[in-house]
């Protein structure tokens, strides 16, 4: 069989190492010891061993091994350097077709861009549908949540509260009675040590309580910090502060909406219950 | 060879014809230096990646229905679960080797994502990105993009309160688009945060989208490099436009890369073994409504995070129709924009200096003023916003007000990078103007003026100008 001349090897320089004896006996010890060491891992890891004994065994083992092929190869074969021609592209084949089949004449050019044209929509045509159906579509649920009037506030446990269940500046983690773990309807509960102002909606405060709701309006992670030094909401995502006493407007960090107050009132039994849904857009910007 | 493996080799050689391509492989010619060995650290990362990953998959279970865990971790004996961060449990603690092969996926996935990052770096500063190989580095940004995805996927699948909070912003991120952002955020989750599907969607992509385009592009970027051959580093006396020096894939290319890929996998071990990385179970599982005090991302994506954190309020709505906010501009346009200034540099360097031809000789940045001036603004700016997203760590360690923290950050991410780049493209352009040298227009023109500064500067070629086997 005759040979491609290009694939030969144009050696530049070529070193033959002494044949070592001491680098075969490293071989033979760090083979044989990676062997060994394949052995304590098989056995350490089913009999249930520590971590650290079968792992060091598989990590030991494998730098061994990886000593022996690089000592093998240093005295086995000589070391050589070589040049390779890169390939120049050839001119000669520049303005060749890519097929010796060619259409028939240049007539039906329109024909040939109606097919391009119509495949593009059979493809968009078949591919949308299935998009869509990964999802409902949205409608008016992020506009909504689960609170509506008459609703209570429950804790993570489901017992409802009263206004006199938080100490002083205290702070508690809500939901709507009929739908705890739903993140959107979550809402912090406050007992402020003075009272809020303006732009709180002081109708929706009851004995200095205030609730509001957890989802930041940056990028939708729980607000789940109380800074009671500076009676501050805090974010710790991405370090966005609201302030309880004025509405929860933002003061520090990138988000930008103050969170929305949930109206709060009292039923018949003294538990806090929602008086209607949130009035502002609660979480993050959407579309 | 040993009898067998020639037997076998001359059994297939009958029947394939073998023996030409695999000499011509075999002779194939690999340039010597280190900085080439990143790639092949991020490939041999995606094998360990891949092997540890199906033993992981055989004890996963993608889904969030609450559980009981009655495994032998005591913390959670009894306790309901969400099954994905149940199955992590079990894995951990109940399945012999399981714990050190999921610190060990962990390990090589930081190793896969760091190794592509600094194999782009070296692409980029030396100019391999150039004409012919505009081609392998666009698809080497869809590569790093994918690496991007499955690392975050993969952070997710345990659904640990981390995970949690990552997959919030993320599903935040979507609906920031203007327009189309609750749709398409809808698309993804299966409905409004959190919804039943979310865990097995992320799984589907991180075990089986995701790693089958990774490694379909993998394969067509060897390809690539195979078949357009490798740049080389100037070696003086060969003509690099011409020639490639360097040794054989067989036997040292082969030696180094099966050393290399051990050591990788024993180091990666050793790794597994010391730190306890990926351990969930002190994390807790994802509870709704909750979040924890230090809420990190993954390392490659805090710049994105320091990018969130420092940028101003903002939120506004165009005519009612759309809303452009904060989590938007900082969290998609500005990433965007990074990739796409690195997918158009190439284009603007060779638009700059009027570059021709083809480039196979590597260059040092400083000698492309344009190069340099980008590059170090670029890479700056990502990393001030990447240290920007540790901005709570700084203050407490620091004692200095978070806000005053944040702007720091914001004062110079806007200043630092463009004066960094201006100075250095400074810099760059009064060094070639001190030795009266201008940029370079071909590789022939490039070959010419570094052969008359050796000329000037007196050196002699170390190896005279072989005349590599008289080639045609
Ligand atoms: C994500 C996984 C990636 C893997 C596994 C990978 C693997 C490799 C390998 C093994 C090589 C040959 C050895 C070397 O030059 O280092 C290579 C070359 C190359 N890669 Fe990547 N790469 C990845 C990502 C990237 C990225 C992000 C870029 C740039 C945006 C890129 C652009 C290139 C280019 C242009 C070459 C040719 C270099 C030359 O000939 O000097 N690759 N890649
Ligand atoms: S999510 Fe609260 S500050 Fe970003």
């Amino acid at each position: 069989m005759k040979q491609d001349p290009k694939a030969e090897l144009r050696v530049i320089s070529r070193t033959e190492p002494p044949a070592s004896k001491l680098n075969d006996s490293i071989v033979v010890l760090t083979a044989g010891g990676a062997v060994l060491c394949a052995l304590v891992f098989a056995v350490a890891l089913p009999l249930g061993g520590p971590l650290p004994l079968y792992g060091g065994a598989l990590s030991l083992g494998l730098l061994l091994f990886g000593v022996a092929i690089r000592r093998y190869f240093t005295d086995r074969f000589p070391d050589i350097e070589a040049i390779e021609l890169r390939e120049i592209p050839d001119p000669d084949h520049a303005d060749e077709p890519l097929s010796d089949v060619e259409a028939l004449g240049p007539r039906r050019s329109f024909l040939k861009r109606a097919l391009i044209a119509s495949g593009a929509l059979f493809g968009i045509g078949i591919a949308a549908p299935p998009i869509a159906s990964l999802g409902p579509a949205p409608g008016g649920t992020l506009l909504r949540t689960a609170w509506r009037p008459g609703v209570r506030l429950v804790t993570n446990e489901g017992l409802p509260v009263q206004p006199d269940d938080l100490a002083m500046g205290g702070i508690a983690s809500i939901w709507p009675q009929d739908a705890i773990g739903q993140e959107r309807s979550s809402v912090l509960l406050l007992r402020l040590t003075t009272p809020p102002v303006a732009p709180t909606n002081l109708d929706w405060v009851v004995d200095n309580v205030v609730a509001y709701s957890k989802v930041c309006t940056h990028a939708g992670c729980p607000v789940a910090l109380y800074r009671e030094q500076d009676n501050a909401l805090f974010c710790p995502c991405h370090q966005s502060t609201f302030d309880p006493s004025r509405g929860a407007v933002p003061t520090f960090g990138p988000a930008a909406r103050a969170l929305p107050q949930l109206p709060l009132g009292l039923d018949d039994q003294g538990y806090l219950v929602a008086l209607d849904d949130f009035q502002a857009q609660v979480g993050p910007a959407f579309d | 060879m040993t009898p067998l493996f020639s037997l076998l080799f001359d059994t297939l050689d009958a029947r394939l014809k073998l023996r030409g391509p695999s000499r011509k492989v075999a002779n194939k010619v690999f340039p010597h230096n280190w900085s080439f060995l990143l790639g092949e650290v991020a490939l041999f990362s995606l094998v360990v990646l891949v092997a540890t990953g199906i033993f992981l998959t055989m004890f996963y279970r993608p889904s969030t229905e609450a559980t009981v865990y009655n495994g032998s971790y005591e913390l959670y004996q009894g306790a309901q679960l969400p099954a994905a961060f149940e199955s992590i449990l079990r894995l951990s603690h109940d399945v012999p080797g399981g714990l050190l092969f999921r610190r060990i996926h962990r390990g090589a996935s930081h190793l896969f994502i760091a190794a592509s990052v600094l194999h782009m770096l070296r692409i980029l500063l030396t100019g391999a990105f150039r004409r012919p190989r505009e081609v392998n580095y666009h698809l080497g940004i869809g590569l790093i993009t994918f690496a991007f995805v499955a690392g975050f996927t993969g952070y997710s699948l345990p659904y640990d309160s981390l995970a949690g909070t990552g997959i919030r912003i993320a599903y935040s991120e979507l609906l920031s688009l203007p327009l189309i952002g609750d749709r398409v955020a809808f698309w993804i989750f299966g409905g409004d945060f959190p919804t039943g599907d979310v865990i097995p969607r992320f799984f589907v992509f991180h075990v089986l989208v995701v790693p089958g385009l990774i490694i379909a592009m993998v394969s067509l970027h060897l390809a690539l490099v195979a078949r357009q051959r490798h740049t080389q580093f100037p070696v003086r006396g060969v003509d690099g436009h011409k020639f490639i020096l360097g040794k054989p894939l067989w036997p040292a290319q082969f030696a180094e890369s099966a050393t290399l890929v051990l050591w990788m996998a024993g180091l990666l071990t050793a790794a597994a073994v010391f730190i306890p990385w990926s351990d969930v179970a002190l994390l807790g599982p994802y509870v709704p409504g909750e979040v924890g005090n230090n809420a990190q991302p993954d390392w490659f994506m805090f710049w994105i995070d320091g990018a969130l954190r420092i940028f101003p309020p903002l939120e506004f709505s165009v005519f009612g129709l759309l809303t452009v906010s904060g989590p938007f501009v900082a969290g998609i346009l500005l990433p965007g924009f990074v990739f796409t200034a690195l997918a158009a540099y190439p284009f603007a360097e060779r638009r700059r200096y009027g570059l021709r031809g083809d480039w196979h000789v590597l260059t040092n940045p400083l000698e492309i003023p344009l190069r340099a001036g980008f590059m170090l603004g670029i890479w700056s700016f990502v990393l001030l916003l990447s240290a920007a997203a540790t901005s709570d760590i700084l203050s407490r360690l620091t004692g200095v007000s978070i806000e005053n923290v944040l702007w720091f950050f914001r004062i110079t991410c806007v200043l630092l990078p463009p004066l960094l780049g201006l100075a250095i493209n400074r810099y760059a352009k009064r060094r070639l103007a001190r030795h009266s040298r201008t940029v370079a227009r071909s590789e022939q023109e490039a070959q010419v003026a570094a052969a008359s500064t050796e000329v000037a500067a007196g050196s002699k070629p170390k190896q005279p100008a072989q005349a590599p086997g008289s080639a045609p």
